[in-house]
């Protein structure tokens, strides 16, 4: 059945794309993104303390995890005629080289206002073993046709 | 570490070490003060890489002609494409670049896409800075334009500054 606002009911599942983390999808991100915060690229760097944080080796880019939301978002907007309004994130726990991490995101409400239809989606990344690593909110529109 | 030369865009320096010293520690920062930042030309081939990146595959990003029979009328660029925006649009000596930058999280509202060939400019800020658990936060705020002063997209994030 296609999916349409009227048909869409709080509780349906969006799966999205699994994600295997390496050294080098991390290099690449860093390449793509512009951020080469040694975070991301200095294992001896890493070994030090943060304040209150010790990670013990690089981390992906918390923003890697924010851009693979954003595509299970616009991936399952665009045949649905919706678009992808705000997503707002935050970083549970560090995801690093060898994670696999998979976004996933659960309709919460839907809402019409004066002259558009919005869907509020629970999204969330979780690791290999289940982990949040990331959760959030999405809202969606679908225009009035 | 070698600089990196996006096409259209002057060499970007990846060693985030240097002019380490020239940016603004968490004392420093005044919430509410504008910071400096750079126009920049968005290319499909640096939309191609963030793509590469990140998975993205649809052919809304690659394919013009398929991307002309949708609503968007062209290619455009993903809306999370303000990843790389944010450090393409601003100079070395800006704190989001201090090494030990951790970022706690985000939030994006999406306006219009960013397009191939758009020419974009930032407009940014500290909102607010304030202590939590012994870390220090400030909070950035940014809105970025096209060519046409149209808004793209706005966000803010909570960063935790390295001590």
């Amino acid at each position: 059945m296609t999916t349409t606002f009227e048909n869409l009911n709080p509780g349906d599942s969006i799966d999205g794309p699994q994600f295997a983390v390496s050294r080098e999808s991390i290099r690449l991100f860093c390449d793509a993104s512009l951020d080469y915060n040694p975070l991301h690229l200095d294992d001896d760097y890493m070994k030090g303390s943060f304040g209150k944080t010790n990670f013990g080796g690089i981390i992906m880019h918390g923003m890697n995890n924010f851009g693979l939301i954003s595509r299970m978002l616009t991936d399952w907007a665009y045949p649905r005629g919706a678009i992808h309004r705000r997503l707002e994130t935050r970083w549970v726990k560090p995801v690093r080289p060898g994670d696999t991490i998979q976004p996933t995101g659960i309709v919460k409400s839907k809402q019409v206002t004066k002259s558009s239809r919005w869907v509020l989606i629970d999204v969330m990344v979780r690791n290999q073993t289940g982990e949040k690593v990331a959760t959030g909110e999405a809202m969606l529109e679908f225009p009035n046709e | 570490m070698a600089k990196v030369s996006p096409e259209g865009a002057e060499a970007f320096e990846t060693d985030f070490w240097k002019d380490a010293n020239l940016r603004k520690a968490w004392d420093d920062i005044v919430p509410g003060e504008p910071r400096k930042t750079l126009a920049y030309t968005l290319t499909k081939e640096a939309i191609e890489l963030y793509c590469k990146s990140v998975g993205e595959d649809h052919p809304i990003y690659f394919d013009e002609a398929y991307a002309k029979t949708t609503r968007y009328g062209g290619l455009i660029a993903p809306p999370s494409i303000h990843i790389l925006l944010m450090f393409s649009c601003t100079p070395a000596d800006d704190w989001m670049r201090s090494p030990g930058t951790v970022n706690a999280g985000q939030s994006w509202s999406y306006n219009l896409p960013a397009r191939p060939g758009d020419v974009i400019r930032l407009e940014a800020r500290a909102l607010d800075k304030f202590i939590k658990r012994e870390r220090l936060f400030v909070v950035h705020d940014n809105v970025f334009f096209n060519q046409r002063n149209e808004v793209i997209c706005s966000g803010r994030g909570w960063t935790i500054r390295p001590v």
